[in-house]
């Protein structure tokens, strides 16, 4: 991204036209409407000396049949928005996902008309929600490069506002925009009004890293581009820039901005003397356990956990916010072995205390240690760096033996290189035999899971098991990627599947705000299309209930994605809280709990849903002999780049 | 020595008898079982152990092998699920959802299924 200057091209026509000229010239002919425009176009005209009208005649190019003055009221030549498509070329945002409105028409034209579309290209979504939560799909899978938001800044924040949440919980980059109209008196009556704010960003400020509201052009620019900044330097998150509907639809006029560019800022990391600290823990410890939650990147977070995880010979939980280690390596272990740590090294935890405590879910609620009492915990991570109070995702507060304020993947390799120089011969020698130890404990994993998937294998309702079993046998030897959580379906994919590059597993919702899986899955097989590689989709029922007018966008822009469902016929994660409580309170849950939670009589035959939106589709399958061949199909259709969905009526999990 | 007739008809119909005892306990564990299967059903033990009792969101409970004194403590009194008491499910229902859980039959083996065994 380059510094430009884009005044070369504006000439005084430019500077003094449209919207500023429309004012200079009412103002000289009613004083009355001059006091009513905006005090910002006021103050751009108070610079301005109005040419003559033969010399405006002149420089402007008015149409074959138009008065100068017509043409001055008709026909716009340098619109706002057409540099503010200048800008977004220059943050490299190659898509841009809206629903559209009219706050923000003139930038629509100009993506479309100016911008040729093409990066960023817009991508329809029938709801913002969706808007969002594609984008946050596709940032999680392309490394943390964002892709841009457009919505009405009132309404369309409004809808777009949980997806945000879910993407400020995870940590996720994304630069939206929401029209608005800021100057009363050029709001025309009606939506205008309703569709305009004071304080348009207000609605998500408490889940968004920072937001704007520029004046000027010049303040776009630079807003934009510290929005990108912010919002792709750890922790990320989303951002928000408000653009004025006049500042889009007016003459540039008087305005000869530049775009800055940004310069990407190098991500916070670890302090060495705590890192010297930390490294002399780690490898003093019998049994140091490394547990990462939101910390890979990209592969190189993977490969750089490889080697600290094999230089101290210590087993990784894998909390999977990302995808951060094989889960085929021997040193991919299951949380139980946090209970006999003696050190536990936390990198970029979500929940440091609800790794080493729990609250059991009784009618008094009390608290138990997991972990051992004298376990130390190092945290490394980016959670310190930035925090927001009312709503309450930052987890309850443990006193860590050694907190680290750094971006942990940044830190890995210095943390990396102190273990090693640290490492005696003696402390080096014992790591055969801690490695044996791990190689058959994650052995007798592997053993146990193979033998649960045989349980309910043929079953009917399909067992989530043989879901995933199925998948496997067609995908395995493709370049595939799982673009949904599996950890509503028994985790099977983490357990079963070799899952041992970044972009393979995409982690979970971040704020858990169901209307997510969808849409982020169309938006990573988006992100995924480039490379050509197979996006898979395990798709829950009530999930897609919120949003499936995404299957549309699927469809219309031609995004291949193989969505399969989990289909219990409910809202099954409510079923068992409804049964908990009936259970407690001695009123037996026989019939009841189907009340507010299953989504059956009538069932919904996902299929037909999908076909409706123009996605090829197949179900519902209950036969589980009937799923590979159902499934083969899909594939097929998935090949020539088209999405398509199997409905598979499964197990609750 | 060649057995008496009258012993053999003797022992024939004990043996008979035996059969028909037998049968009929067979047919007395089936209805169990499948009055059983209906409570595993109305009472959504399949919600956290699935319908086959396979597990899920809860441990695999079937086939099981526990007695069942084991498997009433862990439905009235565990840590983890909501505890069911006998004001909500008898003896008698628990019993006999037992005797479904116990009839589920064991699934393939695992070198019987490819897709678990193939690599
Ligand atoms: C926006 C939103 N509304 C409600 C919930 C509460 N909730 C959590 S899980 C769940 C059920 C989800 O159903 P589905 O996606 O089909 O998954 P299942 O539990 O059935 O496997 C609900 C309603 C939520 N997390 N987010
Ligand atoms: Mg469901």
């Amino acid at each position: 991204m380059t510094t430009k200057n884009k005044s070369a091209g504006v000439n005084r026509r430019q500077f003094l036209s449209g919207a500023t000229a429309g004012v200079a010239a009412a103002a000289l002919t009613n004083p009355a409407a001059a006091q009513q425009g905006s005090s910002q176009a006021g103050a751009q005209l108070a610079a301005v000396t109005p040419p003559s009208a033969a010399a405006e005649a002149m420089e402007y190019d008015v149409p074959e049949g138009y008065s100068a003055e017509e043409a001055r009221e008709y026909f716009v030549r340098h619109p706002g928005s057409d540099f503010m498509v200048d800008v977004i070329k220059d943050l490299e945002l190659p898509f841009i996902t809206t629903n559209p409105g009219s706050s923000f028409r003139g930038l629509h034209e100009s993506i479309v008309n100016y911008g040729g579309n093409s990066k960023p290209e817009l991508l329809t979504c029938p709801h913002e929600e969706q808007a969002i939560a594609m984008a946050h799909g596709y940032a999680k899978v392309a490394g943390g490069k964002p892709i841009g938001v457009l919505v009405h800044g009132t309404v369309g924040l409004q809808h777009a506002s949980m997806a945000m949440y879910n993407a400020w919980c995870d940590r996720v980059p994304m630069v939206v925009l929401g029209g608005n109209h800021f100057d009363a008196t050029e709001r025309r009556s009606g939506v205008e009004w309703s569709h305009s704010a004071q304080d348009a960003a207000r609605v998500v400020r408490d889940f968004t890293k920072w937001d704007d509201a520029p004046l000027s052009l010049q303040h776009f620019s630079e807003s934009m581009a510290r929005a990108y900044k912010i919002a792709t330097t750890p922790p990320m998150g989303p951002v928000v820039v408000i653009i004025d509907g006049h500042l889009q639809e007016a003459e540039m006029g008087s305005q000869a901005p530049t775009i800055p560019g940004v310069a990407p800022t190098v991500p916070p990391r670890g302090g060495a003397a705590a890192l010297e600290e930390a490294a002399r823990w780690l490898v003093e410890a019998e049994n140091p356990v490394i547990v990462v939650d939101l910390m890979a990147h990209d592969q190189d977070g993977v490969e750089r956990l490889i080697e600290l995880a094999e230089a101290l010979q210590a087993p990784v939980v894998n909390q999977a916010g990302r995808m951060n280690f094989p889960n085929t390596h021997y040193l991919s272990q299951g949380s139980g072995v946090v209970a006999q740590a003696d050190v536990i090294l936390g990198l970029e935890l979500y929940d440091t205390w609800g790794l080493l405590n729990t609250l059991r879910d009784r009618v008094h609620r009390d608290e138990q240690r997991i972990a051992r009492p004298d376990a130390r915990v190092i945290d490394i991570g980016v959670k310190d760096l930035f925090i927001k109070s009312n709503y309450q995702s930052f987890q309850r507060y443990h006193a860590s033996d050694l907190s680290i304020a750094g971006d942990a993947q940044e830190t890995l390799p210095s943390l990396t290189e102190e273990v090693r120089q640290q490492m005696s011969r003696a402390r080096r020698a014992s790591n055969s035999e801690r490695e044996q130890r791990w190689r058959a404990a994650h052995a007798q994993t592997r053993a146990r899971d193979l033998d649960a998937a045989r349980y309910g294998w043929g079953a009917s309702p399909v067992s989530t098991a043989r879901l995933y079993m199925e998948l496997w046998q067609l995908v395995k030897d493709r370049d595939w990627a799982l673009v949904s959580n599996d950890s509503l379906q028994s985790r099977w994919a983490r357990r079963l599947w070799t899952i041992d590059r970044h972009y393979q597993h995409i982690g979970r919702a971040g704020g858990a705000g169901l209307g997510y899986g969808a849409p982020s899955a169309v938006g990573a097989a988006l992100a995924h299309r480039a490379h050509g590689r197979l996006a898979i989709n395990v798709q829950r029922d009530g999930d897609l209930m919120y949003v499936p007018g995404i299957l549309w966008t699927a469809a219309h822009h031609e995004i291949p994605l193989l969505s399969v469902t989990h289909n219990n016929r409910g809202y099954h994660q409510e079923f068992m809280h409804l049964q908990r409580m009936a259970a407690r309170r001695q009123r037996g849950i026989d019939g009841s709990s189907r009340v507010g939670n299953e989504l059956d009589h009538p069932a919904i035959d996902f299929a037909k849903v999908a076909a409706g939106m123009g996605v090829w589709s197949e179900g519902p399958i209950t036969d589980p002999n009937d799923l590979r061949p159902a499934l083969i199909r899909a594939l097929d259709v998935v090949d020539q780049g088209e999405p398509a969905l199997v409905d598979v009526i499964c197990q609750p999990r | 020595m060649l057995a008496k007739p009258c012993t053999v008809a003797r022992a024939l119909s004990a043996l008979l008898i035996l059969m028909c005892v037998e049968v009929s306990f067979a047919q007395d564990a089936d209805q169990a079982a499948s009055d059983g299967r209906a409570l595993f059903t109305a009472n959504q033990c399949w919600q956290c152990h699935g319908y086959e009792g396979q597990g899920g969101a809860a441990v695999r409970i079937a086939p099981t092998l526990y007695p069942f004194e084991a498997f009433a403590r862990l439905v009235r009194h565990t840590n983890l699920m909501p505890a069911y008491s006998p004001n909500v499910l008898s003896d008698e229902k628990l019993r006999q959802i037992y005797e479904y859980v116990r009839s589920v039959p064991e699934p393939p083996a695992l070198e019987d299924i490819p897709e678990l065994s193939g690599d």
